[in-house]
């Protein structure tokens, strides 16, 4: 599902490179669970974004589904990121003012999907994450596991095979992020492909098959 | 529809940001409206003025002595009668008379027996009753005119002071139209002779000497063969006249004009720096979107649909109350600007006429600059890394 093949990213200062990533290969399997670990500024949310398509390597290839997503221009690359990849945020990046059933909406508009049935869709995504009873309700009067509830809806909505969290629980008390980690089985049992940046504890005893990967100072530590 | 959703989602935006909008849409409003007004007073004015010149004479031929002019004879009548080519030739006596310091009005001698002259002043004269006011010293006076000598209590008869010293009282026999009172609400028209009395004049003497010639290929000659009856003879021609209103009112509009686009380039620069210091929560707005799967194309698209629906509202307001101000309300302010209303201040209504060429290039104009200052600043942060906004 996702191949990485010697990734680097790295910004110039004064002339010296600053690695933020440097040399990565990582293959993950199509319905894997991936939880990638480290402390902050380790590199794993650069990784996150580079897969995702909203960030660029320096160097180095990335395949999602065999794209080679770095390389695809914006249309494309959109296009893919709105049908392939669900992404939640850390901070859930919901649209303030708007419901949550029409912030669920929001990636299917630019495809050009019908408003029937793209709210037919959100209805059914806030269902699977559990939030459809707060549809009607703004991000400014929800709570924070309704919002990252919500912004699982969203990340389904499309019904992606690939599913990218970053640091999901940072903003979550213990019982929001165990909750979390439930509709995170649900979709691992669904087959969705599964790539989780994290430092949070409660990630490191999943009840669900899933492999960890180490990130430390911009190098896999663990197997790739 | 199948884009209906994205419609949904641009209302929604629309209403999200309903008091931004309204901000923009205020000032976007008052500008297409003071630019329209000024649009569309100086149209009013052009087409009245174009209108008059239609009746106006091809040539006038007047008496310059001493370096102004002062009466011509009207033994010179006869010698214009004989040039070949020219037609209608009309004696007039007009000129100005100051009632006092502030008010003054047009005296129009007409010569009633003449058919010529009467078709000219139909128009303003609607149906007066030709015989009945012939029988007196009677004239027919503008608006503006029969206002202030009933302020001055002033209802049936005024005594002329002539340039002699002598008193000469004149019957007011009926008010001009009034859908003409651009031209018609300072002017008193009366049988020539009386006016000649009025205004100092010989019984053989005239203001000035009218005169037509349909070829207007020959007008070049037809002027040089005026202007050699007498060495003091001055000629107008009817294109010297036209000149002569669009330098006084072109000035005014173009002043204008180049004013209002100031004020448009300065609202424009202010959008673009507002927009370009977008808060970081408009930044992080264009960031998901284009992290959930928009392009850089849908948010352009978006933001341009988003601000053209603001323009177009704000111009049709702007332009609508503009026609109400101008054609409805006479313009009050702007008017006084245009016309310098000391002897016009009955004047009410302007011909309503839109130049639509011209209102749709202040419609480009203002679109261009509106959505350039806008989308060119949205257009880069949408090419910025989304991960860099969120």
């Amino acid at each position: 599902m996702v191949k990485i093949e010697n990734l680097n990213k790295f910004y110039e200062i004064d002339g010296q490179k600053q690695y933020v990533l440097n040399a990565i290969n990582l293959n993950i399997q199509k319905g894997e669970c991936v939880i990638l670990k480290g402390v902050s500024g380790s590199g794993k949310t650069t990784l996150l974004s580079i897969i995702a398509g909203l960030d660029k390597p320096s160097s180095g290839k990335v395949l999602v589904d065999g794209e080679p997503i770095s390389k695809l221009p914006d249309m494309h690359l959109s296009s893919f990121r709105a049908q392939k990849i669900g992404i939640v945020f850390q901070n859930f990046n919901l649209l303030d003012g708007v419901s949550l059933a029409d912030n669920a909406m929001v990636p299917l508009i630019a495809s050009g999907i019908g408003l029937k049935e793209a709210k037919l869709k959100a209805q059914d995504a806030l269902k699977l994450a559990n939030i459809d009873h707060k549809a009607n309700k703004t991000p400014i009067e929800l709570s924070g596991g309704e919002k990252q509830r919500g912004a699982i809806a969203r990340a389904l909505v499309a019904n992606p095979n690939l599913i990218l969290c970053d640091e999901p629980t940072a903003n979550l008390d213990r019982a929001n992020s165990l909750s979390f980690i439930q509709t995170l089985k649900e979709l691992h049992n669904m087959g969705k492909t599964i790539i989780v940046a994290t430092h949070d504890s409660l990630f490191e005893e999943l009840d669900f098959e899933h492999r960890v990967v180490e990130i430390s100072q911009g190098s896999l530590v663990g197997r790739g | 529809m199948r884009n209906n959703s994205f419609f949904y989602f641009l209302t929604l935006n629309l209403l999200k940001e309903k008091r931004r909008f309204v901000g923009i849409v205020l000032i976007s409003t008052l500008l297409i409206f003071l630019l329209s007004s000024v649009l569309f007073i100086s149209s009013s004015i052009k087409h009245t003025l174009n209108q008059t010149l239609i009746a106006q004479p091809d040539f006038i031929v007047q008496n310059i002595k001493g370096g102004r002019v002062s009466p011509i004879k009207d033994e010179q009548v006869d010698k214009i009668v004989d040039i070949f080519g020219v037609k209608k030739v009309t004696k007039r006596v007009y000129g100005r008379y100051f009632f006092d310091d502030k008010y003054s009005a047009l005296i129009i001698g007409v010569d009633f027996l003449d058919e010529q002259s009467n078709k000219k002043l139909a128009k303003i004269m609607d149906s007066v009753d030709l015989k009945s006011f012939l029988s007196k010293d009677n004239m027919l006076v503008g608006q503006g005119v029969l206002n202030y000598l009933k302020s001055h209590y002033y209802t049936s008869n005024y005594n002329f002071l002539t340039p002699s010293g002598q008193m000469q009282k004149v019957n007011i026999f009926k008010a001009l139209n009034v859908k003409s009172s651009l031209l018609s609400n300072d002017i008193i028209v009366m049988p020539l002779e009386l006016a000649q009395k009025v205004l100092g004049l010989k019984e053989n003497e005239l203001t000035d000497i009218a005169l037509n010639v349909p070829n207007d290929s020959e007008w070049a000659n037809i002027k040089a063969k005026l202007e050699s009856l007498n060495f003091s003879t001055r000629v107008v021609t009817k294109k010297d006249m036209k000149k002569a209103y669009e330098n006084l009112f072109n000035y005014k509009g173009g002043l204008f004009l180049v004013l209002y686009l100031i004020v448009i380039a300065t609202f424009s620069l202010l959008l673009y720096l507002r927009y370009s210091l977008a808060s970081s929560l408009e930044r992080k707005e264009i960031a998901i979107l284009r992290a959930v799967g928009w392009s850089i194309k849908d948010v352009l698209k978006l933001k341009f649909l988003e601000n053209i629906f603001l323009v177009i509202f704000a111009f049709v307001l702007g332009s609508s109350l503009a026609y109400i101000y101008v054609f409805i309300l006479g313009a009050p302010l702007l008017k006084d600007i245009f016309l310098g209303g000391a002897n016009l201040k009955q004047f009410t209504t302007f011909t309503p006429v839109v130049d639509y060429s011209v209102l749709s290039t202040i419609f480009i104009v203002f679109a261009v600059a509106f959505l350039g200052s806008v989308l060119i600043p949205v257009w880069k942060i949408a090419v910025t890394e989304p991960k860099e906004a969120l």
